[in-house]
């Protein structure tokens, strides 16, 4: 038995095959659905198309007997409207008619029947089509349960993927927003505008030194955990973490207007979070930490960037540069947002709070940029 | 008209349904005499069609054989024709015998 059947003859022992028939004469409908259930199927009836409709959106059966000529619509009509519709497209249809002339059947194939059955309806004829019809429509069920199955898998896969840089929340979003693996990849290596978060320890050194190294991965690491809680709190995307420092992105990889909002949102409850860690931390060793925080904003490279074996999907481009100087120039506790940002930032404050600006010099930049300090208490 | 029965083969598993089959053919009969008494074409063209589909479909060859005669007979307005045909459905009815296998 091939995998395939083995797959149908699961399903046929799981659930009988159920057949609606559809005949306005109840001794026609009545001699249809004996022959049906002494094969063991279940057989429904009803007397005319609409109830047909109805009982069919309500509990789609494996296959329809549609006689032709009955009250209201025809059985042309009923299956012109079924194989128009998704949900019931591929419910394989059997025209049972008693009209003999070409133009008949013609309509029939118009409509979209599977087949047809001639009345006075002979038993094995019934028998035979209906057996045919239901393999295929069993093996067409088979292969969309497959189908559905390798969908929820490679979905499953690329969320386990994703969630390991952005928020679970943000990975649902991107995969519900996304038709398939191919439009999430595309999206992931493009220029695109982005908020970048540069976020690094104060008092690393110091602590590198003093600290036992068995304990410093451990710190890191909560170092860390707290870090990226923030960032995916806010529906940031977490790039690269290296040495003590953490890139997060906004804005990427699905659109987040107030992308600035979130960046020092996240800025400032990262300062926040850690401030009982840093206590906990001063009190055992001795030692002051803090987080220093640069912020810009601007075009960037998004992408999987690397060689075939070690890729890193990460963002380039001169904001992420001004971003890493700015968290070098940051106090501890200090948010420093460069001038592309502080943009938006403006707007966003619509002028009611003063901003802390100040002219910085940066490596690599010929003239001072123009940067908004804030400030963020530990609480 | 002769008192001759005539016997139909009806498969076992469709006994339970002929009493109600049969009491529709009656009614069909009578409809079948109305309507020839109004020279309702599209009713007989109706009822003939019916017949034509589920006579058979229960083993009643000739009830299918009628109901076509009927159908054919209304469409060219033959009313004597379909007369006789109603009266063959009558003597039918009254002579029929069934066997269940």
């Amino acid at each position: 038995m091939s995998d395939l059947a083995s797959g149908r003859a699961a399903q046929q022992a799981q659930s009988a095959f159920r057949v609606l028939v559809v005949d306005d004469d109840p001794d026609m409908a009545g001699v249809l659905a004996r022959m049906l259930t002494q094969q063991g199927m279940l057989a429904d009836v009803v007397a005319d198309g609409e109830a047909a409709l109805k009982m069919i959106a309500a509990a789609p059966p494996d296959l329809v007997l549609l006689d032709v000529q009955m009250p209201g619509p025809s059985g042309f009509e009923i299956c012109r409207r079924l194989k128009g519709q998704e949900a019931t497209a591929l419910l394989p249809v059997v025209l049972v008619t008693a009209l003999e002339d070409q133009e008949s059947r013609v309509r029939g194939i118009e409509a979209g029947a599977d087949d047809f059955l001639s009345k006075p309806v002979r038993r094995e004829e019934l028998l035979a089509r209906v057996k045919t019809l239901r393999r295929l429509h069993e093996t067409r069920k088979e292969l969309e349960r497959r189908r559905l199955a390798a969908e929820v898998q490679r979905k499953e896969e690329i969320r386990k993927a994703f969630a390991r840089y952005i928020s679970p929340r943000l990975a649902e979003r991107v995969l519900s927003e996304s038709r398939g693996s191919e439009d999430v990849f595309r999206n992931l290596s493009d220029r695109a505008g982005v908020v970048a978060l540069f976020a690094d320890l104060r008092g690393y050194t110091r602590l590198s030194e003093t600290v036992p190294v068995s304990s410093i991965v451990p710190m890191l690491n909560e170092f860390f955990t707290v870090l990226t809680a923030a960032a995916h709190d806010n529906e940031g995307t977490v790039f690269s973490m290296a040495g003590d420092s953490l890139l997060v992105g906004f804005n990427v990889p699905v659109p987040q207007p107030d992308a600035t909002g979130r960046a020092v949102a996240t800025a400032r409850v990262m300062i926040q979070r850690f401030a009982p860690v840093a206590a906990r931390w001063k009190a055992e060793y001795g030692l002051s930490t803090g987080i220093g925080v640069g912020i810009e904003a601007g075009e960037v490279v998004v992408g999987n960037v690397g060689a075939p074996s070690f890729m890193s999907y990460t963002i380039i481009g001169d904001p992420v540069n001004v971003a890493a100087r700015l968290m070098q120039r940051a106090e501890p506790n200090e948010i420093l947002v460069g001038p592309r940002a502080s943009l938006s930032l403006h707007a966003m404050l619509d002028g009611s709070v003063p901003l802390d600006r100040r002219a910085v010099k940066l490596k690599g930049k010929a003239e001072p940029v123009e940067v908004v300090t804030l400030k963020v208490a530990p609480s | 008209m002769n008192d001759k029965t005539i016997t139909v083969t009806v498969a076992k598993d469709l006994e339970d349904l002929i009493p109600t089959f049969m009491t529709n053919r009656n009614k069909e009969l009578e409809a079948l005499r109305a309507a020839l008494g109004s020279g309702d074409m599209e009713q007989l063209r109706q009822l003939g069609h019916r017949m034509k589909g589920v006579g058979n479909s229960y083993g009643f060859e000739l009830i299918s054989i009628l109901g076509k005669q009927i159908e054919d007979g209304a469409k060219t307005r033959d009313l004597p024709g379909i007369g006789a045909r109603i009266e063959e459905y009558t003597d039918y009815l009254a002579r029929v015998k069934i066997v269940y296998e």
